[in-house]
This record gives C-alpha cells, sequence and structure tokens, in this order.
C-alpha cells in the first residue's frame, strides 16, 4: 500500500472517532431483530430489507452532504416527490428508460444547482431558501401529476426492486464514490468551509463552488430516491416524498453530524438511517401500532443527541 | 516609491467600515530576507493591513503590489499562488479534518483530479519535522490543544512555499520552547530570502530579531524606520505618541469615598490573583492588550464566569452585602452591581425594540409581575434621553439609532436602577468622537454622584484621561496599578506588553 493511501485510511478511520455508540447501539438492535425474524439472513428477505431502507439511506446521504456545508435542506420531501413524478411521466414518453433516468438525475441536479446558486453565491440563509423551494417543487410535482399515476417499465423495477442485490450493490457505490469525493480538493473544501468558511476562504478554498457541489450532488441523490420510490411502486405519486424532509434530517442528526457544519461523516448518517429502518421493522413485527414508531423514533434521536453531553457532564463531575 | 525588489507592498491604501477610516493612506514594503515588525496598539489597523496584504479585503483606495506589480482584485487564493501565506491569529484551521488535510487546505498537490495524499504525507513529514509537529497526520485539528493548532497554522503557510511570510502574534498561544523553535526557522527562512512581516506584542522579541519596523497610530503610519537603535521604551513611544485633541473633559476627582467592592487573592479561569479595592466615586480602569485576563476579570465580578477569591467584601448603601463572589448575575445585579457589555448589538440592546422598551427593560427585570404606569415609564425614560442627549422619537427601534447613541442607551439603561457598581466594557468602542466626549462627560457625572465605576478600555488615552487609578493586565495578573498621573499612555503600553521599567543607564 502507498503512503498515500495509507494517510487516506487512516483519516478516514479517524473519522469513526465519536460514532461508537451508535454502532453499538445499531448492532444491538440487528442482534434484536435477526433473534426475532431470523428469515431476515435469506437473500430475499435481506433484499427486500434493504430496498424498504434504501431511499431513507439515499436521502440521509443528500441531508448529509449539505449540513457538512453548514447548510441545511427542507426541500428533500418535495424533491423526492418530484423525482418521482417525473421518473413515472418521461419513461413512457419518447425518450424511453435511459432519458428518463437521466433527466430525473438531471432535474435533481439543476434544482440543487439553483437553490445552492441562492445559498453559496446569494448568501441567503439555506433553512429559508429550501423551505421555500420546498413549496415550489411540490406545487410543481402536484401540476405535474395530480394524482398517483404515470408509468415505471417493469424491467426497471424488476431490475431496482426485484429480487436481485441491486440495492446493496448501488449502496456500496455510493459510499465508494463518496470516498473519492472525499479524496478530491473540492470534497476536503466543502468539509473546510463548512467547520470554518472564513479560514477556508483565507486558505484559498473555493468557498461558493464547495457549497454549490454539495447542493448539486444532494439534489442528484434525492431524485435518485424518488426514482427509485417510483420504480418500487411501478408507478409517480406527487407526494411520497413528504415524510422524507424529516427522516433525512432524523437520520444525519442521529449519525452525529452537526447543524453548524464540517461535523460527522456519511457513514454516522447511513448508519442512523439504517437504525430507524430496522426499529420500524421491529416494531412492527412486535405488532405496536404504527404511530408508536414516532414516538420511539422521536425518543431515539433526544436520547442519542444527549448522551455525548451527558457523558461529558459525568466526566466533569469526577 | 515602491523600491523594485519589494516582493510584497502597499502603496497609499486606505479602508474604511461602515464609514470609519481604519487604514488611511498606508504604504509598507516587505523586501526579501528582511524581518519587517509590524507595531501598533489595539485598534491601530493591524489587522486590517494584514487583510489587505493576503488578499482577504480589497482596499478602498490604493494599491496592493505583488512582485513589484499592483495586482486588482487580490484574493486570498491568488495571493497563495503568489507565494503569500499568513499565519493567522484568529485560526484559519477546519477543527474535523486531520492535520494533514488542514496543512494542505487550499494548496493541495493532485493526482488525476484526487488529492495526491502521497506527496501530501511526504510534505507533512518534511515540514513536521522542522517544527517539532509529532503528532500523527491522520489527527483531527479539534482534538489538539491550542499551542498545537497554532504549530499546524504554520505548517500551513509554510507548505505552500511562501515568498512572503505574514505571521500575526503566532507566539501568543505557543509554549517557551515552541517559541524557540519558531524564531530559529523564521531565521533560516529569512536567510532563504523569504520576505517576513511580524506582528507581535512582545517588545523584546521583536527587538530580538526584527530589523525594520513600521509603526500604525490610529490607522495610519506613524513611524517606518530600521530598529538598529531602539530600546522597548523607544517602541512604546513609537507607538503612543499622539495628542488627546480636548477629548477629554478637565480630571476631577470624586474618590475617598467608602470602599464599595474589595477583593484578595479574586481569580477566574484567566485572571489570577488580583488585588484590588473600589471606592465610592471612583472611576477605576483595566487596561491592558485584549485576551490577558482584563475581561473574564470583569465577567467574574458580576457572577457571568466563576469566580473565587480569599477575601471579598462588597458594601452597597452603606451596608455590608455579601463577602464571597458572585455565583450568579441576578446576585450581582441584586446588591447593585450593573454591567454594560462591549457588544452593544448582541449582547447589550433588544435591537428590533423601541428605544424606549430597552431603556426600561432593567427595571422590568426588578420588578417583575407588577403592572406598568404609563406615566411613570414616560417620566423615566424622558430624564435619561435628556441627560444622554438621545434626541428624537423614542418609540423608534433601537437599530434605527447610530452605533453611539445605541452605547449611551446600553449605558442609560441600568441607571433607573440606581447601581452601586458599574462595570463597562469597552464603552466607547467603534463610536464616533463626539460621543466619545458625551459618555465620559457621563461617566464623570456618574462618579460625581458616588457611583463607582470600573472602566474597561482598549483606548489608551480614556484611561490616562479619566480613571483614579488603572490596573493594568498582562498575562492574567495584574502587572501594574497606576496612580492618575503616573499613569501615562507609556507606563500603561508598557505595562500591558510585560516591559519592566529598564534602568535609565540602558536607555539611549
Amino acid at each position: 500500500m502507498s503512503s498515500g493511501a495509507r494517510l487516506y485510511g487512516r483519516i478516514q478511520w479517524r473519522r469513526n472517532d465519536g460514532l461508537g455508540g451508535l454502532f453499538v447501539v445499531l448492532a444491538l438492535f440487528a442482534f434484536v431483530y435477526v433473534i426475532l425474524f431470523p428469515g431476515i439472513l435469506g437473500l430475499n428477505a435481506a433484499s427486500k430489507f434493504v430496498q424498504g431502507w434504501f431511499p431513507t439511506a439515499l436521502v440521509a446521504a443528500a441531508e448529509t452532504i449539505v449540513m457538512l456545508t453548514g447548510g441545511i435542506d427542507l426541500s428533500v420531501g418535495a424533491m423526492v416527490s418530484l423525482g418521482s413524478v417525473v421518473a413515472a411521466s418521461t419513461m413512457q414518453g419518447p425518450l424511453g428508460l435511459f432519458g428518463g433516468v437521466l433527466a430525473t438525475l438531471a432535474l435533481g441536479g439543476v434544482v440543487g444547482a439553483a437553490v445552492g446558486a441562492f445559498v453559496a453565491i446569494g448568501r441567503y440563509p439555506a433553512i429559508i431558501v429550501t423551505l421555500a423551494f420546498s413549496f415550489v417543487l411540490r406545487g410543481v410535482a402536484l401540476l405535474l401529476m395530480p394524482r398517483p399515476g404515470g408509468f415505471v417499465p417493469a424491467s426497471l423495477s424488476d431490475f431496482l426492486a426485484g429480487v436481485y442485490p441491486t440495492t446493496a450493490a448501488l449502496l456500496v457505490l455510493l459510499v465508494v464514490l463518496w470516498k473519492l469525493f472525499q479524496a478530491t480538493p473540492l470534497g476536503a473544501g466543502l468539509i473546510a468551509v463548512g467547520d470554518n468558511a472564513e479560514g477556508a476562504y483565507r486558505s484559498g478554498v473555493n468557498v461558493a463552488a464547495a457549497r454549490l457541489s454539495a447542493y448539486v450532488a444532494s439534489g442528484a441523490l434525492q431524485a435518485c430516491a424518488g426514482l427509485y420510490m417510483a420504480a418500487q411502486t411501478g408507478s409517480g405519486d406527487p407526494l411520497i416524498g413528504e415524510p422524507m424532509t424529516l427522516a433525512a434530517i432524523s437520520a444525519a442528526v442521529l449519525g452525529g453530524v452537526g447543524f453548524l457544519g464540517g461535523q460527522g461523516a456519511m457513514r454516522g448518517a447511513l448508519a442512523g438511517s439504517l437504525l430507524m429502518s430496522i426499529l420500524i421493522n421491529v416494531m412492527f413485527f412486535l405488532r405496536l401500532p404504527l404511530v408508536a414508531q414516532y414516538i420511539m423514533q422521536g425518543l431515539i434521536i433526544v436520547v442519542t443527541i444527549a448522551l455525548p453531553s451527558v457523558r461529558a457532564a459525568f466526566r466533569r463531575m469526577r | 516609491m515602491t523600491a523594485p525588489h519589494a516582493v510584497l507592498a502597499a502603496r497609499n491604501v486606505s479602508k474604511a467600515f461602515f464609514g470609519n477610516p481604519v487604514l488611511r493612506d498606508v504604504s509598507i514594503e516587505l523586501l526579501p530576507g528582511r524581518i519587517h515588525a509590524l507595531l501598533g496598539e489595539n485598534g491601530a489597523g493591524k489587522s486590517t493591513l494584514i487583510n489587505l496584504l493576503s488578499g482577504a479585503l480589497a482596499p478602498d483606495r490604493g494599491e496592493i503590489l505583488v512582485g513589484g506589480q499592483p495586482i486588482a482584485g487580490l484574493t486570498p487564493r491568488e495571493a497563495h499562488r503568489r507565494g503569500v501565506a499568513v499565519v493567522q491569529q484568529e485560526l484559519s484551521l477546519a477543527a474535523h479534518l486531520s492535520i494533514a488535510e488542514n496543512i494542505g487546505l487550499g494548496s493541495y498537490a493532485r493526482r488525476g483530479g484526487l488529492i495526491d495524499f502521497g506527496r501530501l504525507a511526504a510534505s507533512v513529514e518534511t515540514i513536521g519535522a522542522k517544527l517539532g509537529l509529532i503528532e500523527s497526520p491522520d489527527t483531527p485539528v479539534g482534538q489538539l490543544p491550542l499551542g498545537r493548532r497554532q504549530i499546524v497554522e504554520i505548517a500551513k503557510a509554510l507548505y505552500i512555499k511562501p515568498r512572503v511570510l505574514i505571521l500575526d502574534e503566532p507566539t501568543s498561544s505557543l509554549a517557551a520552547p515552541d517559541v524557540a523553535m519558531l524564531m530559529r526557522l523564521v531565521r533560516e527562512l529569512r536567510d532563504e530570502g523569504v520576505a517576513i512581516l511580524y506582528i507581535s506584542h512582545r517588545l523584546n522579541e521583536i527587538l530580538d530579531f526584527c530589523e525594520h519596523v513600521t509603526v500604525l497610530k490610529d490607522g495610519a503610519v506613524s513611524a517606518d524606520r530600521p530598529l538598529a537603535g531602539l530600546d522597548p521604551d523607544g517602541l512604546v513611544r513609537l507607538m503612543v505618541g499622539r495628542d488627546p485633541q480636548n477629548l477629554f473633559p478637565p480630571y476631577v476627582s470624586h474618590a475617598g469615598g467608602d470602599i464599595v467592592l474589595q477583593a484578595r487573592g479574586f481569580r477566574t479561569s484567566a485572571a489570577h490573583d488580583v488585588d484590588f479595592e473600589l471606592r465610592h466615586g471612583e472611576i477605576l480602569g483595566i487596561g491592558g492588550l485584549v485576551g490577558h485576563g482584563q475581561e473574564d476579570f470583569m465577567m467574574g465580578l458580576y457572577g457571568a464566569v466563576p469566580a473565587a477569591a480569599d477575601e471579598f467584601r462588597v458594601s452597597t448603601l452603606g451596608r455590608q452585602a455579601r463577602d464571597a463572589p458572585f455565583s450568579k448575575v441576578a446576585e450581582a445585579a441584586a446588591a447593585g452591581v450593573a454591567y454594560v457589555p462591549a457588544d452593544r448589538r448582541k449582547e447589550g440592546l433588544l435591537l428590533p425594540h423601541t428605544i424606549d422598551f430597552n431603556l426600561l427593560l432593567p427595571l422590568f427585570a426588578r420588578h417583575p409581575g407588577e403592572r406598568r404606569r404609563r406615566a411613570q415609564e414616560t417620566s423615566i425614560t424622558e430624564r435619561l434621553a435628556r441627560r444622554f442627549g438621545l434626541k428624537g422619537d423614542r418609540g423608534r427601534a433601537a437599530q434605527a439609532l447610530s452605533g453611539g447613541n445605541q452605547q449611551k442607551v446600553a449605558l442609560a439603561k441600568w441607571l433607573p436602577l440606581e447601581p452601586a457598581v458599574l462595570l463597562l466594557n469597552d464603552p466607547t468602542r467603534g463610536v464616533d468622537v463626539e460621543t466619545k466626549r458625551e459618555i465620559y462627560a457621563a461617566l464623570q457625572e456618574m462618579a460625581a454622584e458616588g457611583k463607582a465605576v470600573v472602566l474597561l478600555s482598549t483606548d489608551t488615552p480614556e484611561l490616562v484621561h479619566l480613571c483614579e487609578r488603572v490596573m493594568v493586565f498582562h498575562n492574567g495578573r495584574v502587572a501594574a496599578v497606576l496612580r492618575h498621573g503616573q499613569a501615562t499612555e507609556e507606563a500603561i503600553v508598557a505595562a500591558a506588553v510585560g516591559v519592566r521599567k529598564a534602568p535609565e543607564s540602558e536607555a539611549t
């Protein structure tokens, strides 16, 4: 292994600092899940589980990228809905399957670029820009497709949400791409900008470019999630993404991604979203009422967030 | 004129913030192989000049020349590319990135679009060896103590192989061996032909190894000369020489009343072993360079940060109030100790609310749950407005006022509580001359009424002209207590930078 690869490997390894608690909790819940439902270990059931988790993982990743720059994205849900609508309405037209996929991704990137331009160049607060965009995108989705409809070719549905472990492979691809991005000057700059924007600027980092790239990547990922959900159901739905905004933020927060920027790692957000996915499944298996999962989710977030400061307080007292 | 061989120069640059001139017609030239000192009091414009030289700010007028060539619209990125490196006092590091990533940030060597971590590792090792940076390069910078972060910041500047190195108080948070190491390194760089600009408040350091000095005074160059033939006192004289321009009211002493506050061995996390007493009618000045414990001392006095003391007495209204430092701000307020913060926008006022509301706020806190009486309120606010010369409609939002008038409101609002002790943190920071004069008059009036005033100021002449006594902080301790008359600007600055008065024979 070259000295460079070794250094990068160690840098990435150090990013696990502070995530140990989350990983332990995650392992615990996974263990409980396997005990309750040993069938999950089969290839088929495991694929189904990963498919259920996949869209949340995508939006958690999308939210993390933006939060690392010190921003936030409240338009995730609306973008996912719009992605599903556009995917389901382009693939039956002249664009065809691949054209539809490309169109959906491009839309996500363009919307991300527009949001990013307001935030990075116009310097408006991300929370307000994305809130406004959430209304616009929701409106556009409903105009394009007032009620669920459209059509996604069965071949795509089978490929993405069928019996193959495609989603697992896609997740691996996502992680690999993120690792590569983190190894670029722009990727390192993205975290530096979130951490200390003034310092990054003085160091010669192109602050606007770093922020803009984050929103573009995030928008494309959100559109992917919409496309995937359309493939799962075989049609588009202008409201399907609604719960995704909060799911994305909760997963990121649970994964140790800070609101102030620069802090956290993608693996934390992915672990956070996985934990919530397992939780929902476990509660379903235990036949707890569906609404109880909200209470449980909320409690887990509060406890996870409070844990580090409680631990620090204990350490001070000793 | 700029000599052709200056690697970095500013020519007649001026810069103003919100109409406040910070730099006026300043020129400076950095020559290769020369260590150039930049000196000046707090607020003299040093940081702004560095920001102009490094491209972080653009001058309003004048030019920045790199390699003798005027560069319009210089950015930090461009400055880096041309070999201008700055070791910032406000560190430019990202806490969650590793040491290696921080060192290369903004100037990474690339291979196929990716950061060339192999070359980065090699550079970090070479530079790290020079600087004694023993921590593993994968360590997140946030896990390092402040002094070590400073070393990373220096490593980051060296990484771009600078032709010009600007060091902004690089030794303020370094341990002694690291200071010696840095000195050695800077000399080495000078011998290699790097131009160095060195900003420090440690005059001995400057005399030790700089060759040329530029002194800034109120935003203008007051001296630009070789250091040869100067001693610490000479440097101090260059920093302060100025005419107070009748800004201050004639000095009158109102002290001589009873002791209102007395402490022995008073300490907070940043201030140690402070002995002092404060009398009714006295204006006690607190001086020193920013960050030497004086702010912490003030905050400790009114219970905003934890404080302890061997002995602590507060006697307000003729009775013994308590005998331990306040542990809460509310306790201090109840005992008649009021604090006026320096940052009036964030801490002193509720800007979106009316001037009247702001003036009455401390009263509301004192009488919670009481019905408001409009007529009484109006008479109070009217009296305050008259006393402080607040003109116009007081129903306006406080943000409609100028900075100076906001400061007057922040000060005035405490008077209805009849505080026995007023702690003022730099009340004239960023305030225009006319308002300064009014605030000075108000301070004297309060002292005349028998209130005890503690005036922390970064503006040394205020301490000289207004205060009965001045306590000067250095490294968290009281370096000197100077009586009015003794407390000249030279004496205060000398104590603040830790210069013991040199024996006369050593002066030139």
